[in-house]
């Protein structure tokens, strides 16, 4: 590649990042805001239950809490924020961040490995019907995609486990603190559960089958038909590639809320589980910080398709 | 860009056809299939409004525990605490209708409204609503729902009424896409060289004639995602809770003794969302191929 077709995408890529910068500072604003508004502040949870004269309450809140505006107390937590101090969750007395981080890596590959089979079932429908249109092979398969998509992922966890203890003796519920010889079976069930029933499949295969035969019925497919050129490596990137990472991208958010579900299922330690299990202690600060690090995959994963796209097709991306 | 469609011709000689008779049969079979699911839906939940139910929903009979459907006039049988399932099932509707339909009521209106300033008054609007339309798709839904969970104990129409929140820009964005390609057209042209009011284009011209499908099939799919949501907070423990049924706790409730190998208690309410969920999900894609693919037929 030539410098001067790197220097514009290098500027478009900046341009992102500072998009994605800026958007992350909104989602920690709104963060501030849902808790700045939550009744209840931690001062009064410190002095409850302790005997304590009306006088004396006033005195103390006067000493300890300062009654800042809440720009002021947003700047200082964001400040905190960017120091890479999070606060220590309440329940158990850890850093925030170590704990957030440490079940961060188990949910990422979680979603990685579901989004996975997501595609390796939905791509061959996708392909088959753009190119075939409904025959017998199709349209069963475009039934099941609906099927498999309503599925409540609880259940069918159940239905993974119950069979996986009675035909193969395991137990994927302990999580673990099982032998090293099939510990890799506890790792594929959650992912094939969370792949096959994370409510998506059939938008994924709708989505692709429509840009595809878009793709399909543009120009210069027609001459690449033409000219007896292959029209998969012609339509490779604006027919797979594109819609491809932009599917996978607008579906992380969803797939990750699917996670707190099949999490909660097969007792997987991740970020699901803790925010369950935050959400049940009423734990700000790790809450918080759950869904400071869920926003940020979020955003990382739409960073990533928004550089494909434009390493892909710079000129498109420019407007 | 010209995109070259051979179909062209042949809408337009159909133009004059009834829209069931150019459609085709799968998606005629998906809507009608969707229709019966919506319909029993919406039965069921008059039924159960009104207390029309073949046993009462709570009434405990320890000598009938889990049995099997059909046994002793109970249609769907027991759960583990001898209560009528499909009593619970009728009544487990009320958690997620009125919800649901807040929920899609919130996103269809703001959704529009958004989507119309964004599309119709362009740039500076247009920058602002997808600003806000990236943030609010940041947050996993699920996840924001349990940050709401923890800071303040809602209830299920507080948690419905973010469900809807989050769902404004999927409306918002359908919106301006259509409004910013009907913009170039001559009718709204002629509407504008009429002297028309801005009030009277957006409305008539382009919200009822040519928005009406986008947003029923929005809110049928919106009904599932509100279905879905509501199963699984019930699941994990923060919609409705026991004794009142839902059929997301009535599928944890019966999960205990799944392991035993007694199915029947949790898989009862799971079918009854899968085929809710697949009903509203058939019927708005259904519609959507038949309203807003005319062109491919």
């Amino acid at each position: 590649m030539k410098l001067s077709s790197i220097r514009p995408i290098t500027l478009l890529i900046s341009k992102e990042l500072m998009i994605t910068a800026f958007l992350l500072l909104g989602v920690s604003f709104v963060i501030f805001i849902i808790l700045f508004l939550s009744p209840g502040d931690p001062f009064s949870a410190m002095v409850k239950g302790q005997i304590m004269s009306e006088a004396a309450t006033k005195g103390a809140s006067d000493a300890l809490v300062v009654p800042d505006a809440w720009y002021s107390q947003y700047l200082s937590w964001l400040n905190n924020m960017l120091h890479g101090n999070f606060g220590t969750s309440t329940r158990s007395g850890l850093p925030v961040l170590r704990e957030v981080v440490l079940v961060t890596i188990n949910t990422i590959y979680l979603t990685i490995g579901s989004m996975f089979v997501t595609l390796l079932l939905a791509i061959p429908i996708a392909v088959v019907s753009a190119r075939r249109g409904m025959t017998p092979f199709t349209w069963p398969a475009t039934i099941f995609t609906y099927v498999i998509s309503a599925l409540p992922v609880f259940w069918l966890g159940y239905i993974v486990i119950y069979i996986s203890m009675h035909q193969f003796g395991l137990f994927p519920l302990a999580f673990g603190s099982m032998s090293k010889k099939f510990s890799w079976i506890y790792f594929m069930l959650p992912v094939f559960v969370l792949g096959l029933g994370n409510g998506t499949i059939s938008e994924v295969v709708r989505y692709l089958r429509d840009e595809m035969e878009r793709v399909f019925a543009e120009d210069y497919i027609r001459t690449a038909r033409a000219k007896g050129a292959s029209i998969w490596k012609h339509s490779f990137k604006e027919g797979f590639l594109i819609p491809i990472t932009e599917i996978i991208a607008s579906k992380v958010s969803f797939i990750l809320g699917g996670a707190i579900v099949v999490e909660q299922v097969f007792n997987w330690p991740g970020m699901g589980r803790m925010a369950w299990q935050a959400a049940q202690d009423r734990d700000y600060p790790l809450i918080m910080g759950i869904t400071l690090m869920a926003a940020i995959i979020v955003r990382l994963g739409s960073l990533i398709q928004r550089v494909v796209h434009i390493i892909v097709n710079p000129r498109a991306s420019q407007e | 860009m010209k995109r070259y469609s051979q179909h062209k011709t042949i809408v337009s000689n159909l133009s004059g056809v009834a829209f069931w008779k150019k459609a085709g049969a799968m998606n005629l079979l998906y809507v009608s299939y969707g229709i019966a699911i919506v319909s029993t839906v919406i039965v069921s939940y008059i039924l159960g409004a009104f207390e029309l139910l073949p046993f009462d929903p709570q009434e405990i009979d320890l000598k009938l525990m889990i049995t099997s459907p059909g046994s002793s006039g109970h249609i769907l049988g027991t759960d583990f605490m001898g209560r009528d399932i499909l009593s619970r099932l009728i009544i487990g509707i009320q958690a997620y209708f009125l919800p649901g339909l807040l929920a899609i009521a919130i996103a269809i209106i703001f959704g529009t409204w958004f989507g119309v300033l964004a599309g119709y008054w362009g740039r500076g609007f247009d920058t602002s609503i997808t600003y806000i339309n990236n943030l609010l798709n940041s947050f996993p839904r699920l996840v924001l729902i349990l940050l709401m969970v923890a800071a303040f104990k809602p209830d299920i129409y507080y948690i419905m009424v973010i469900v809807g929140i989050t769902n404004i820009p999927v409306v918002a964005s359908l919106i301006k896409g259509k409004i910013q390609f009907l913009k170039g057209k001559f009718f709204i042209e002629a509407a504008t060289a009429l002297g028309l009011k801005n009030r009277v284009i957006i409305f008539k011209h382009i919200l009822w004639h040519n928005c009406r499908s986008v947003l029923i099939i929005q809110a049928t799919l919106q009904m599932a995602e509100a279905i879905l949501m509501e199963t699984s907070l019930s699941y994990l423990g923060f919609g409705v809770q026991e004794p009142t049924p839902s059929w997301g706790n009535m599928v944890q409730a019966g999960a205990n003794y799944f392991m035993q190998g007694k199915f029947w208690p949790s898989t009862a309410p799971a079918l009854a969302i899968l085929f809710t969920i697949m009903g509203f999900h058939l019927l708005g894609d259904g519609l959507n191929n038949i309203f807003e693919r005319k062109q491919k037929i």
